[in-house]
């Protein structure tokens, strides 16, 4: 059983036509992860380094398919280059879906660098952002965001804070 | 020790048996001597994401089964997402061939050696990922052999050419990388 914060926002990537997904896995993500496993609709890729995913779901655009990338935040730090030179540089879009460790109630002094980072970032590569912090703002907003993304043929991302997720417990 | 073979040679020699495939060419010298030679609109040539080649051919390949699709990497690049070998390893796409242009160096940036021109073979590394179907070419006749395994069997393969190093003679003429994308996309949806 997921999470309904889960569910709300698997449904939100399914009903936007995304059915590939790639993911390194993180405690928090991996609640969408169930339900997207068990979708026979759906095909989700574990890769390596995060970096893979965006190359792979760049390969399934050109191909015709939507794809998302399902990551924590560390992972982010993983992809720069390739959101940059690939994704932002070619009009290749993809749906990222970051689980955002190192901000309020964090436990663990190594993920809050990155924690702290990760706007800053997306913002450094002109990626369009939402943090949805109920369901009630991830059902009002994540259409919506999905929508601009193959509008501009861009990136965008969906950065999920403890307050909507619960986080991880140390 | 020079191989025999060299990149452009190779590139002309699979040019010549392309009918339907896909073929990814990894960013520099990969792409510079497919777009010289073998310009089509089935290429999608890559000018940035160093490593990805591999990945986005992977990509291609899972979203399009009925396509086979030729990845053009180099040893350099490859070496970048050794990683990806066993992602393809694991999903094991028939349609899936990579081709290593290895000439151990990082031949775009003055020709530095890479691990390859020490210890390391890509080929035994794509075996020890799961990929069963790793070959090493160093001569015209292995390379034909392999190309005819890698167009007429199904894969996923990986085909590490050891290639003389060398600057490709071609230069980049069109470097709209969006519009470049867009009309991948559009001849891909066509097929």
């Amino acid at each position: 059983m997921s999470a309904g914060w889960a569910k709300h926002l698997a449904d939100v990537l399914r009903r936007n036509d995304i059915r590939t997904f790639a993911t390194v896995p993180d405690y928090i993500v991996s609640h969408v992860l169930e339900d997207l496993w068990a979708d026979a609709g759906c095909r989700v890729v574990t890769v390596t380094r995060e970096e893979e995913g965006v190359g792979l779901l760049s390969g399934a655009w050109l191909a015709g398919r939507r794809g998302a990338l399902l990551m924590q935040n560390s992972g982010l730090g993983n992809c720069v280059n390739a959101l940059a030179s690939l994704n932002v540089a070619s009009q290749i879009p993809i749906v990222l879906v970051i689980s955002h460790r190192g901000d309020l109630g964090e436990f663990n002094p190594a993920q809050v660098p990155m924690g702290q980072a990760t706007g800053p970032i997306l913002d450094a590569l002109g990626i369009r952002w939402i943090r949805p912090g109920s369901i009630a703002e991830l059902e009002a907003q994540g259409d919506g965001l999905v929508k601009l993304g193959y509008t501009r043929s861009l990136p965008v991302a969906i950065v999920l804070p403890a307050e909507l997720t619960g986080g991880k417990q140390g | 020790m020079s191989a025999a073979l060299t990149r452009a040679a190779a590139t002309r020699l699979l040019a010549g048996r392309l009918t339907g495939e896909i073929v990814v060419a990894n960013l520099g010298q990969a792409a510079l001597d497919l777009q010289t030679i073998a310009d089509r609109p089935l290429n999608c040539y890559t000018y940035g994401a160093m490593g990805q080649c591999s990945s986005i051919a992977l990509g291609i390949a899972l979203a399009r089964p009925d396509l086979r699709v030729v990845a053009l990497d180099g040893d350099g690049s490859l070496l970048m997402n050794l990683g990806s070998l066993c992602t393809v390893a694991t999903e094991a796409p028939p349609n899936y061939a990579l081709v290593v242009w290895d000439n151990e160096v990082h031949q775009t940036t003055g020709g530095q050696p890479t691990a390859t021109a020490a210890r390391s073979s890509l080929a035994a590394i794509a075996r020890g990922a799961g990929i069963e179907k790793a070959l090493e070419v160093r001569t015209e006749d292995e390379l034909r052999r392999a190309y005819d395994r890698m167009l007429g069997e199904d894969g996923p393969f990986v085909v590490c050419v050891k290639v003389e190093k060398g600057r490709s003679e071609g230069r980049f003429t069109d470097r709209d990388v969006v519009g470049q994308a867009r009309h991948f996309r559009q001849a891909l949806a066509a097929r």
